[in-house]
């Protein structure tokens, strides 16, 4: 029935393209890869940074993300990213339920800066997603006043974390608690979308993972215009976004 | 709610024209996005040139549609989703229907979603008992109302804080305030208890990408990614010529849009959704459906002339800088897509003749087309379109001119091509002229030309006729056309 269908809809299409070769030319025909020099160039010219170039871009990123109401905080070591996950849990106030609590992706990089320690010492249960139980997961993201992720990329010029779905790393803690804090390494910012296309292209025909079942980029915190173009934060997603980005070697 | 069809363009147009709150709505929308945008085309590093190279781009992937759209659906149908095709809106509705059987679906949100509205999902779906939300805060406010979108990108644009306060105070049971922020806030506490709740979430998608097989959602509030990500079952909608063809395509697509919709150098979310959850992820829904909505697009796919439409990637920057949809706004169009946009593809998708309105009430001052991110020639199509309606054409349903029409343009070119009648006839009209310009009154009565002469002068036939006074003297550079005392 559904083939059927297809096949109907798609002949539609074709008479209308006055379409007479047959069979139907190949993807790859129709639209060839133009811009692999251009590609290869951009990826060379990213892996060749050097620490200066790096601070431009963190520069940048921060240039960038104040007017969209994002918080980046360039701290040297993970023991500082702790603790400023720590302050920030401390002052934030609790949007939805009584008692404070965190949720976190589960990620080599987070897990890195004992945050359940931390924060079960200021009396704040932390939750790691768990992929093997959706429901838990689901409960406990959604009693979550603070999310914490990591992210592939961040572009520097439009201020964008990128994310990809994987088992642990769940979409729903960088969206449904009021704060989304993301930590990233230095070396992860890159400098705007072109180059971003650049590595996913790249990935891509090399067979990689590729954009997966989800893949978003966010860049900032909720925001809506639709009363009267009044900018107002918080519409449904997070109302606050902190980039945490440890500049030193990662320790 | 039906999709709205109203053609009753000019007195929906006078109405809104006679709204003091509407007027000032719309000269803020434009008075920001539309110089936003223009500046934000500057501000590229390829400069607003960037715009053609995304025209050829979006016209290669038109080309070559059926195999870009097949190559979508694999994909898609590859990780476990399901792809309907919709030749038509009452077939993408029947496929809603049956998912939500299927899925044994009770309460539904939806993330923003012109094609929804072509189509008239809503109703159907609350026809069947569901409970639907709208959740784009603007979106969310029109229903509440019981209204319908007035603008793309920001749907409850004609409404002031004052409204929504009053509008919130009765449906919500709040205090009354008209602070954005605090109305805002409440909408976002209301909303996550329906999207916690929901169990399928409906959204529409900005573009596709044929080469990884993935539709893109673009928001800026969230909501989308909330509707896609919370509910058990995900359905999305697209009008089928939003596919492009490679990943590295969407860097200038997506550039582009951003700035054309709200003059921004990216917008907040960007969802590439490409199949439901995997089994070993820890939430998404765990079934996925994509309906890709012919309606009448085929139709204008087959016409060379109109082709160029389906580059369209509905962002609204038309909609802010037009000087007739800054006047009458988007509920006078009486249909989905208001605008330059409205007025090309709303006659194609609906009826040429049945809204000739549309077309005709645009002004050809070609700023549509300066501020289109794809550089679509929307002038040229409104031209086409008028064209088809004067001259008649079957594939459209153009009906042609009416007689009269007919018989006055008929009669000007048989006198034209005739000297000694046209001599004739405009040396009567130079005798009358005295009568004629006696009384203005007497023009503006005149009633086969009312419709022109109402707003604007018709000046008197001049005492001596170009062709006389290019007899006499061929180098006379006097400026003495229309009579003394007319407007020039």
């Amino acid at each position: 029935m559904g083939a059927i269908r297809k096949k109907r809809f798609l002949r539609t299409l074709r008479t209308a393209l006055d379409r007479s070769v047959r069979p139907a030319p190949a993807f790859e025909s129709l639209f060839p890869d133009k811009r692999e020099a251009a590609r290869a160039a951009l990826l060379t010219s990213g892996r060749e940074r050097s620490p200066g170039q790096r601070q431009q871009l963190l520069e940048l990123l921060m240039a960038r993300a104040d007017p969209l109401n994002i918080q980046v905080q360039a701290l040297p070591d993970r023991a500082a990213v702790t603790a400023a996950i720590v302050s920030l849990v401390q002052t934030s106030s609790t949007e939805w339920g009584s008692d404070k609590a965190v949720a976190a992706w589960s990620h080599t990089l987070l897990a890195a800066l004992g945050l359940d320690a931390a924060l079960s010492a200021i009396g704040v249960p932390l939750t790691v997603v768990a992929h093997n139980d959706r429901h838990w997961t689901r409960q406990r993201v959604i009693q979550s006043d603070v999310g914490i992720t990591s992210a592939d990329y961040c572009v520097a010029d439009t201020a964008t974390l990128v994310m990809k779905t994987r088992p642990g790393e769940a979409r729903s803690v960088s969206l449904v608690p009021s704060i989304h804090v993301a930590v990233i390494g230095l070396d992860q910012i890159i400098l705007d979308l072109e180059e971003l296309y650049a590595r996913l292209q790249d990935d891509l025909l090399k067979g990689g993972e590729g954009l997966g079942r989800c893949t978003t980029f966010i860049s900032g915190p909720s925001k809506t215009a639709d009363i009267e173009l009044n900018m107002v934060h918080g519409a449904h997603g997070p109302r606050a976004l902190h980039i945490f980005v440890i500049t030193g070697d990662g320790t | 709610m039906p999709p709205i069809q109203r053609e009753n363009y000019r007195a929906a147009a006078r109405a809104a024209l006679r709204d003091a709150t509407l007027q000032r709505a719309l000269a803020d929308v434009q008075g920001r996005l539309g110089p936003g945008t223009a500046a934000a085309y500057r501000d590229l590093k390829e400069g607003p040139a960037l715009r053609r190279q995304a025209h050829d781009l979006r016209m290669r992937a038109v080309e070559n549609l059926d195999i870009l759209l097949e190559r979508l659906a694999d994909r898609i149908e590859a990780r476990g989703g399901h792809v309907h095709f919709a030749a038509t809106a009452a077939d993408a509705v029947a496929y809603a229907l049956k998912v939500v059987r299927q899925h044994d679906v009770r309460r539904v949100v939806k993330g923003k979603s012109m094609v929804t509205e072509e189509i008239g999902l809503n109703a159907a779906l609350e026809a069947e008992g569901l409970t639907v939300t709208e959740t784009d805060l603007g979106e969310y406010i029109v229903q509440l109302a019981g209204e319908h979108p007035s603008h793309i990108i920001a749907p409850a644009i004609h409404k002031t804080r004052a409204q929504v306060g009053r509008l919130f105070a009765e449906k919500l049971g709040m205090a009354y305030t008209d602070d954005p922020a605090k109305l805002t806030w409440a909408a976002r506490a209301a909303l996550r208890q329906h999207f916690l709740n929901a169990d399928l979430g409906v959204s529409g998608c900005n573009l596709a990408c044929a080469e990884t097989g993935h539709i893109t959602t673009v928001s800026n509030e969230g909501n989308i990614r909330m509707a896609t990500t919370l509910p058990r079952v995900h359905l999305a909608f697209m009008g089928m010529e939003r596919v492009a063809a490679r990943l590295e395509d969407h860097d200038i697509l997506l550039r582009l849009l951003a700035r054309g919709a709200a003059a921004q150098r990216m917008a907040g979310y960007v969802s590439y959704i490409g199949g439901p959850a995997a089994g070993d992820q820890a939430d998404g829904p765990e079934a996925f459906h994509l309906v890709i909505l012919d309606n009448g697009r085929s139709r204008i796919l087959a016409d060379a002339r109109f082709r160029e439409m389906l580059c369209c990637i509905r962002c609204a920057a038309c909609l802010n800088v037009c000087p007739v949809y800054g006047k009458i706004g988007g509920h006078a169009y009486g249909a989905t897509y208001s605008g330059p946009v409205g007025a090309v593809v709303t006659p194609l998708l609906s009826g040429v003749h049945r809204f000739a309105d549309l077309y005709h009430g645009e002004t050809l001052c070609g700023a549509c087309k300066e501020a289109c991110p794809v550089d679509i020639d929307l002038p040229r199509m409104l031209l086409e379109l008028r064209a088809i309606q004067v001259a008649g054409d079957a594939a459209w349903e153009g009906r042609g001119a009416s007689a009269r029409e007919r018989l006055f343009y008929g009669a000007g070119a048989f006198m034209t091509c005739h000297p000694a009648l046209y001599r004739t006839a405009m040396g009567l009209a130079s005798r009358a002229r005295k009568v004629w310009s006696l009384n203005g009154a007497l023009r503006r009565r005149t009633p086969v030309l009312a419709g022109w002469t109402r707003t604007r002068e018709l000046p008197p036939v001049a005492a001596t006729s170009f062709r006389k006074r290019w007899q006499k003297d061929p180098e006379d550079k006097s400026p003495r056309f229309g009579a003394p005392g007319g407007k020039r």
